[in-house]
């Protein structure tokens, strides 16, 4: 398979702390998935692959060109579409003419071939019908999908997503891995969640951050087979857990080294995931 | 380059914050029409005023730069630099209709050496717009006009307050230093200018910033 994005050894500081600590990584088509707790360094490392912020060291590709030089990232930034955390708007905008603008900044000039691409945008995230509406009369759901327009208005090769379904309703979360799987059909998208769920239905891939490094990398079958047998069921919380909760039918699920004669469970991606993060020293909570 | 240019102007223009703008631009005009109704004082408060007013246009420059959808649009291909300039072209328009009202204003026996006043406008106008420019090259934030302006309406009564003497740039019209005053007015201008230049450009290499790019 292509690789798309090819990492090596990125670094970024803010003051003390290390957002980003020897960052290694080979992206190829599909979507991969890209969790790990709050302040693990995901953003800052989807920034960086997205050349809104440079790294202090280290050295990155983008289908085949190296934005630490200004051409190279303009040529990326021809390649490529970002929906950041928090997308803002020009409120007075409609749907239409946000995405017509940022089809401009990414320069297509000529007026009705952008106008039909900034359509078909808006048809394949599904608001074509309020196309002419406001933003600021847009729903928190919809507005996310103007973003999400706007990061897939010019075909780009490359899409970076932070986050894309926080704060959804699960019917609009759902509509959006919809959008995610088809956006992943013929490129590489990089979305990161802190829903394992949507890891689970929607990545080939899966790479789990913590303090700043990349603590594993691989598919998500093999994330979720990091649990395998350290998973299981007991009618009390079992001290000896990493992490325990009680289920609905009243027993617990137990996360970490099983005692002997456990009743072991079939483990989910999330176990995987949390045994991953203990195991980097990442604070565990359920 | 003139075909994104051209395709920018009118979305661009829609994205400036006309309202701020238009709302100092008022207060300024305001002010500037007080040297109409002081009088005798009229000749000694009219340089004042005026100053005061430039002050508050201004303070409705720093304003230029916040972009809502920053962060939606901070990785496309347009330049940075290109987005800048092109707003402050679209503000430029404005900015020369107004000063030229604030002048007319003030009536003719008692309003400042024009090319001089200016010149010291002129410098206001850009170190807002420079404070804007650095505010984004060095923070995140979206709207970075009110930490701008606040900052420039300080530093501004601090200079009037605390600026030396033998660097004066604050000086009457009959003083003996107002030529000289003048010529560093033309310094502070080239400098803002200089500085602007090199906010708005958005560096490939981390260098010194811990903020945003």
């Amino acid at each position: 398979m292509t690789t798309t994005v090819s990492a090596s050894g990125l670094c970024l500081r803010y003051g003390g702390t290390r957002a980003l600590d020897d960052v290694s990584l080979r992206l190829t088509g599909g979507v991969t998935g890209l969790l790990g707790p709050n302040g693990a360094g995901k953003t800052t490392l989807l920034r960086v692959l997205a050349t809104a912020r440079p790294a202090d060291r280290g050295a990155f590709t983008v289908l085949g060109h190296d934005p630490a030089t200004a051409r190279g990232r303009q040529e990326v930034r021809r390649r490529l579409g970002y929906l950041p955390q928090t997308p803002g708007f020009h409120p007075d905008f409609t749907a239409f003419e946000f995405v017509d603008y940022v089809a401009i900044l990414k320069e297509m000039t000529d007026r009705g071939a952008r106008h039909r691409e900034v359509r078909r945008v808006l048809d394949e995230v599904g608001l074509a019908d309020v196309r002419g509406k406001r933003i600021r009369k847009l729903s928190g759901g919809m507005r996310q999908r103007v973003a999400l327009g706007a990061a897939l208005v010019g075909d780009p090769g490359f899409l970076v997503l932070d986050e894309p379904t926080v704060g959804l309703d699960p019917e609009q979360r759902m509509r959006f891995r919809e959008l995610i799987a088809r956006a992943g059909e013929g490129r590489t998208v990089l979305l990161s969640t802190h829903q394992t769920e949507d890891v689970a239905m929607l990545c080939h891939r899966v790479l789990v951050m913590a303090g700043g490094r990349v603590r594993f990398e691989g598919t998500p079958a093999e994330l979720t087979a990091r649990a395998e047998g350290r998973v299981w069921s007991s009618t009390e919380r079992d001290p000896g857990a990493k992490a325990g909760w009680r289920t609905g039918t009243g027993t617990f699920r137990n996360v970490g080294e099983p005692p002997a004669g456990a009743e072991l469970l079939e483990p989910t991606l999330e176990d995987g995931y949390l045994l991953t993060l203990d195991g980097a020293g990442a604070e565990v909570s359920a | 380059m003139p075909g994104l240019t051209r395709a920018l102007v009118l979305p661009a223009c829609r994205t400036l914050p006309w309202r701020l703008v238009g709302a100092a631009g008022v207060a300024g005009l305001l002010l500037a029409a007080l040297t109409r109704t002081t009088g005798e004082t009229g000749e000694r408060l009219s340089l004042p005023l005026l100053r005061a007013a430039v002050l508050a246009f201004a303070m409705g420059l720093v304003f230029l730069l916040d972009d809502p959808a920053r962060h939606t649009t901070a990785t496309v291909p347009a330049p940075r630099p290109l987005r800048v300039a092109l707003r402050v072209a679209l503000v430029l328009p404005a900015v020369a209709a107004w000063w030229t009202s604030a002048l007319l204003l003030v009536p003719p026996d008692v309003r400042p050496p024009v090319a001089d006043l200016t010149l010291e406008a002129g410098a206001a106008f850009v170190l807002a717009v420079t404070g804007a420019a650095a505010a984004v090259r060095f923070t995140d934030v979206t709207r970075p006009g009110p930490l701008v302006a606040a900052g420039l309406l300080t530093s501004a009564v601090l200079a009037v307050l605390f600026w030396p003497k033998r660097w004066a740039l604050f000086v009457p019209v009959e003083d003996d230093r107002w030529a000289a005053a003048h010529d560093r007015w033309a310094v502070v201008l080239a400098g803002a200018v200089l500085v602007g230049g090199v906010c708005a450009v958005e560096p490939v290499r981390r260098r010194w910033g811990r903020g945003g790019v």
